[in-house]
């Protein structure tokens, strides 16, 4: 395998990273109004490589942010209990569009380094050409 | 018949070591939110030139050894670049990766004028 295909390669899976981020952040702030709902985390890890492939990047298990549920108060509420209140959801939107704009940052810096991969190695084959 | 001329060698390995400082960066840029991943490169291709050193890493000759290179390949011996760490121990700074890896571009692309410009000494010699 060639360097610019490992290089592709690590970059495809890094641009794949970031979606999945992505995917769990939209998945938290559509459900920001949901009651009971906790906010899913996903962390990076390196991913075992063999010989002298490079490390690409997936993401790990998905985790349930533990942090107190926010307490709303509507005794109109369905689900409110003695005191009138019921658990909202533990997702703080601010927090969720920062996170939003890194991951967007992360890929865009992904593409980048796959555009510049392709260059090379279209450069490489205008070699063949007279 | 190519590889005997040397700045046909010359320039291939300078595209090689390019090709793989691209690839370095790419996975240095791929790992860039990974918590606790250090950033990677390899020395400058005049260093290792000039030194006679060729700065490979070890050989993989069985399918059980986990790093090296294979199937003779020389690649250089990436080392750790230790930086700045954010608070998940991370130290990836985008800009660097994207200096490196332009610097890996204009590498590669300085190696293919050069053997480009040598192939056509090479055509012209033999009248065509």
């Amino acid at each position: 395998m060639s360097d610019f295909s490992k290089a592709l390669d690590v970059s495809s899976s890094g641009l794949r990273a970031q979606a999945n981020r992505l995917r769990h952040l939209s998945e938290n702030i559509s459900n920001a109004d949901t009651p009971g709902y906790r906010r899913k985390l996903v962390s990076f890890q390196t991913a075992f490589s063999l010989g002298d492939a490079p490390a690409e990047v997936k993401t790990g298990r998905v985790h349930l942010d533990q942090s107190e549920l926010e307490k709303v108060y509507d005794p109109a509420h369905p689900l409110a209990d003695d005191t009138g209140q019921y658990d909202g959801s533990n997702v703080n939107l601010l927090i969720e569009l920062a996170d939003a704009k890194e991951a967007q940052r992360s890929y865009e810096a992904n593409l980048k380094m796959f555009e510049q991969t392709r260059k090379m190695s279209s450069g490489l084959l205008d070699l063949l050409r007279r | 018949m190519f590889e005997q001329l040397d700045v046909f060698r010359m320039s291939s390995s300078m595209a090689v070591h390019a090709g793989q400082r691209q690839a370095i960066a790419s996975q240095n840029v791929a790992n860039s939110d990974t918590p606790g991943y250090v950033p990677k490169d390899i020395a400058a291709f005049e260093a290792l030139y000039q030194s006679g050193h060729d700065g490979s890493a070890q050989r993989a000759t069985r399918t059980g050894h986990l790093h090296g290179s294979v199937e003779g390949q020389q690649i250089a011996e990436p080392f750790e670049v230790r930086d700045e760490a954010s608070p998940n121990g991370n130290s990836v700074s985008l800009e660097a990766e994207m200096l490196r890896s332009l610097d890996a571009k204009r590498q590669h692309d300085r190696s293919l004028a050069i053997y480009k410009s040598a192939l056509s000494v090479l055509r012209s010699t033999i009248g065509k």
